[in-house]
């Protein structure tokens, strides 16, 4: 990747340049570092079918038949399985995360923020030990994602804007699940705990992420070939589709006790009322990518 | 197990059902299948699902080679040939 774009003005009329946000967010992290080994007081076990671990309407099944045809400790037992799910496709979304933004360390042109890096990275990878720890220590496994790498050929500066618009999709779609979960006194006191520790450091890594696509799309997009933006479109429209798709993992169907996982997926992924989930979760993160021009016209989901 | 044939055609009709290819296009056993041929690099992650529905257990896709998923021959050699043996 090539370097950003680190100074400018906000399209949305602050006059603080990223270098300055960079600052100001690592003051933050400064006060509020943490232990990741020390911060959380782990149960020695859970019981899955006796309490909810997600909350119910998260559930990526909730609301349909095969829903309604779990009795109630199921739904728990599927909702704990649904938080490894969450934990690990959250980690497992990280780490090319964390690898980007080493790769943007100590250019000549990222100085200015590269400090605030070193947080974000020290933030990142406490994150992957406490999922890691949660999944690990409750369900003996971190699910594996199934993402092949494939090479790409780049305009100047789309790359940066695809790493940034992927950081967004992990970033944004996870706060609007550990929002919900860290007010809900339904769940697990542990799940909610991770979920709010999360929270709090997601706060910092969205909004640097969303000045910095900001940025990156207002400096390069205007010298690409018109093809460009309408290619990056149509990939951020199957990207996030098949973000989405992430969390109906058969496997967990599987663990959960429900029979074909496969085929609960297949179910789900084509249920309105699962489509009208995900288009209510990725509201905000939507607005983010139609307010920097990113998109200019409705996904569907 | 189902035959090499099954599983070759439930492989096939997969494909062209999820490339949305239009009625008449053949896939052949050596018909690339990414792009700029049929499936983009995200509909892989659809297809190694759907492989371990066929095989009825998970893909480690950590072993996997993205050559892979040439075509049909090299996904039917990669996940189903060895098991068959």
């Amino acid at each position: 990747m090539s370097a950003l774009a680190p100074e400018g003005t906000d399209a949305s009329g602050t006059s603080e340049t990223a270098s300055e946000l960079a600052e100001r967010l690592s003051r933050a992290s400064v006060k509020k570092f943490w232990n990741v080994y020390a911060a959380i007081g782990w149960p020695d076990t859970v019981n899955p079918e006796a309490e909810w671990f997600m909350s119910p309407e998260l559930v990526s099944i909730h609301g349909t038949e095969a829903w309604e045809r779990l009795d109630e400790p199921a739904r728990r037992r599927l909702s704990f399985w649904e938080l490894v799910n969450f934990f690990s496709l959250t980690l497992q979304g990280e780490r090319p995360l964390v690898q980007g933004l080493c790769n943007q360390m100590y250019s000549r042109q990222n100085a200015p923020i590269t400090d605030y890096i070193h947080h974000f990275l020290d933030e990142e990878n406490k994150h992957m030990v406490m999922f890691a720890e949660f999944c690990n220590r409750y369900a003996g496994k971190v699910y594996a994602q199934k993402k092949v790498a494939l090479t790409k050929s780049y305009q100047r500066g789309e790359e940066d804007v695809t790493f940034f618009i992927k950081a967004l999709i992990v970033e944004e779609l996870g706060d609007y699940y550990n929002v919900v979960m860290l007010r809900d006194e339904r769940i697990a006191g542990i799940a909610r705990e991770v979920n709010r520790i999360h929270h709090e450091d997601e706060a910092r890594h969205i909004v640097f992420g969303r000045r910095l696509l900001r940025e990156l799309w207002e400096r390069y997009a205007p010298g690409w070939p018109p093809e460009t933006p309408v290619g990056l479109r149509r990939w951020l429209a199957e990207y996030l589709r098949a973000s989405w798709a992430d969390f109906y993992n058969p496997s967990m169907y599987r663990d959960a006790g429900l029979e074909d996982g496969y085929a609960v997926r297949q179910v789900a992924l084509a249920s309105p009322i699962c489509r009208a989930h995900r288009e209510r979760s990725s509201q905000k993160l939507l607005d983010v990518f139609r307010e920097t021009g990113v998109l200019n016209e409705a996904l569907e989901l | 197990m189902s035959s090499e044939a099954d599983i070759r055609a439930k492989l096939r009709r997969w494909i062209l059902v999820r490339a949305q290819a239009e009625s008449g296009r053949e896939l052949h056993d050596d018909t690339p299948i990414l792009e700029p041929g049929l499936l983009s690099s995200l509909d892989v992650v659809e297809l190694i699902l759907f492989i371990e529905s066929l095989r009825g257990e998970e893909v480690d896709v950590d072993l996997i080679e993205p050559e892979a998923f040439t075509d049909l021959n090299t996904l039917y050699d990669t996940f189903f040939r060895a098991r068959a043996a």
